[in-house]
């Protein structure tokens, strides 16, 4: 099945990466600049959404799963869409996920590592805007980290992508869907080559970002 | 025009700063010395709106820049993290050989050691106009070279925008040179006011005289 790959196993992979990718960014579109601004910026209730955030950086796979299936079922708000167990709900379920995941790490990071960046930002008059974006400029690396965080939780998920997926052959079936019914189906061996085949990507990904990240390192 | 009335700073319990009342007229150049931990840096960020004062009011101008203790090196090179201010590339280069890193323009913020570091906040600083200028401890890492190019910038740059400036130091020499008026603070509060030289040769007080007696040495 590996050795050559056959037509089933590398549209599951294609399926895995359109969904992880597009989650993270997604994801990252919306979390990067929130995080930046919450880690830069005193204001009330900022205790409060933090725990808030945290809280749901916690939140059940399943949970966000039965959220969105409830949110695109056919008498749910969003039920005219039809895009329940299609990849675009699954996508929707991923960045629910993995939103707070990416806002909570990166204004932990802004918070602490940058506070030398915003206190010389705000002493040259920059705007709020401004001194997140070069918090985030100045903090890339450790934020690709968050990125990779992301896009490592996106591709090993397995609760939430299965309940609004539905894990259909040829459509939704993505890499740790598809490992988990060849191991409830008892064939180990391609559950195993499949689960390889995962930590393969994770590598690759990682490897990739690295690389980006040393090249850019002294920019 | 700085003008501050019963102004108090507390952490908790501990009160860092508390100022019945302070005015610094516009124009004025300001040294603030005092120990570690007698509230100068307090003061400044209050005055630069990095923090609020626990009570009291604080009136300062609304263009106001602030230069911080710790120098931050951004990335790129020295004119780049001039530029972040928006500066164009002679005035960039103009302030580097103002503060003497003319040569050092291309290389490496993150390369340079504290003293040049120092200079070059102040460059990035110093890029921008403004009404009142707070710098807290402006030559605390640059040696008798650098300090005296950081003086004359400082100078420079009053003379030609006429703003205020209120700069926190340990050195007596930033004070005697550069400073119109001293302001000694020993535990937030003020212990002697006036021309440096009249406070450095008659103390107001038995702690300023301590202070000041080690500046003499």
């Amino acid at each position: 099945m590996l050795f050559p790959p056959d037509k089933e196993l590398l549209q599951i992979i294609g399926v895995t990466l359109r969904m992880s990718f597009f989650s993270t960014v997604i994801s990252c579109l919306i979390g990067l600049p929130l995080g930046a601004l919450i880690g830069s910026k005193s204001f009330r209730g900022k205790a409060f959404l933090k725990k808030l955030i945290h809280t749901l950086m916690g939140l059940p796979p399943v949970v966000a799963g039965l959220i969105v299936y409830m949110l695109f079922t056919h008498y749910g708000p969003f039920g005219r869409l039809q895009m329940l167990f299609t990849v675009r709900v699954m996508v929707v379920a991923q960045v629910l996920l993995i939103t707070p995941v990416v806002i909570g790490l990166s204004s932990s990071f802004i918070e602490s590592a940058s506070k030398p960046v915003i206190e010389t930002a705000r002493g040259l008059g920059f705007s709020g805007v401004r001194t997140a974006a070069l918090c985030i400029r100045e903090g890339r690396s450790s934020l690709f980290s968050v990125v990779l965080n992301a896009f490592g939780r996106s591709i090993a998920e397995v609760g939430a992508v299965s309940i609004v997926g539905g894990n259909i052959q040829w459509k939704t079936r993505v890499m740790t869907t598809a490992i988990m019914l060849e191991t409830n189906k008892g064939k180990f061996s391609f559950a195993l080559a499949l689960g390889i085949i995962l930590l393969l990507i994770a590598f690759a990904v990682n490897a990739l970002a690295s690389f980006i990240v040393k090249e850019h390192a002294d920019g | 025009m700085v003008e501050i009335r019963n102004l108090k700073k507390r952490y908790g319990e501990r009160t860092v700063l508390d100022l019945p009342q302070l005015t610094i007229a516009q124009g004025e150049t300001v040294a603030l010395a005092g120990a570690n931990g007698s509230g100068k840096t307090t003061l400044l960020r209050i005055l630069a709106g990095l923090i609020k004062a626990t009570a009291g009011t604080v009136e300062t101008p609304e263009q106001k820049l602030y230069m911080p203790q710790q120098a931050y090196a951004f990335r790129g090179d020295l004119r780049r993290n001039i530029q972040l201010t928006r500066a164009d590339r002679a005035e960039a280069d103009r302030l580097l050989q103002q503060l003497g890193l003319d040569h050092l323009s291309e290389k490496k913020a993150t390369s340079l050691s504290g003293g040049e570091l120092q200079r070059l906040s102040l460059c990035r600083v110093l890029s921008q106009d403004c009404a009142l200028l707070l710098l807290d401890e402006p030559t605390s890492a640059c040696d008798a070279a650098g300090a005296a190019l950081v003086v004359k910038a400082i100078e420079a740059y009053r003379a030609a925008c006429g703003c205020t400036v209120v700069m926190s130091t340990h050195s007596p020499a930033l004070a005697l040179h550069a400073a119109d008026r001293l302001i000694v603070l020993n535990g937030g509060n003020v212990e002697a006011d006036g021309a440096p030289e009249a406070i450095l040769a008659n103390p107001e007080t038995q702690w300023a005289k301590s202070f000041t007696a080690g500046w003499k040495l």
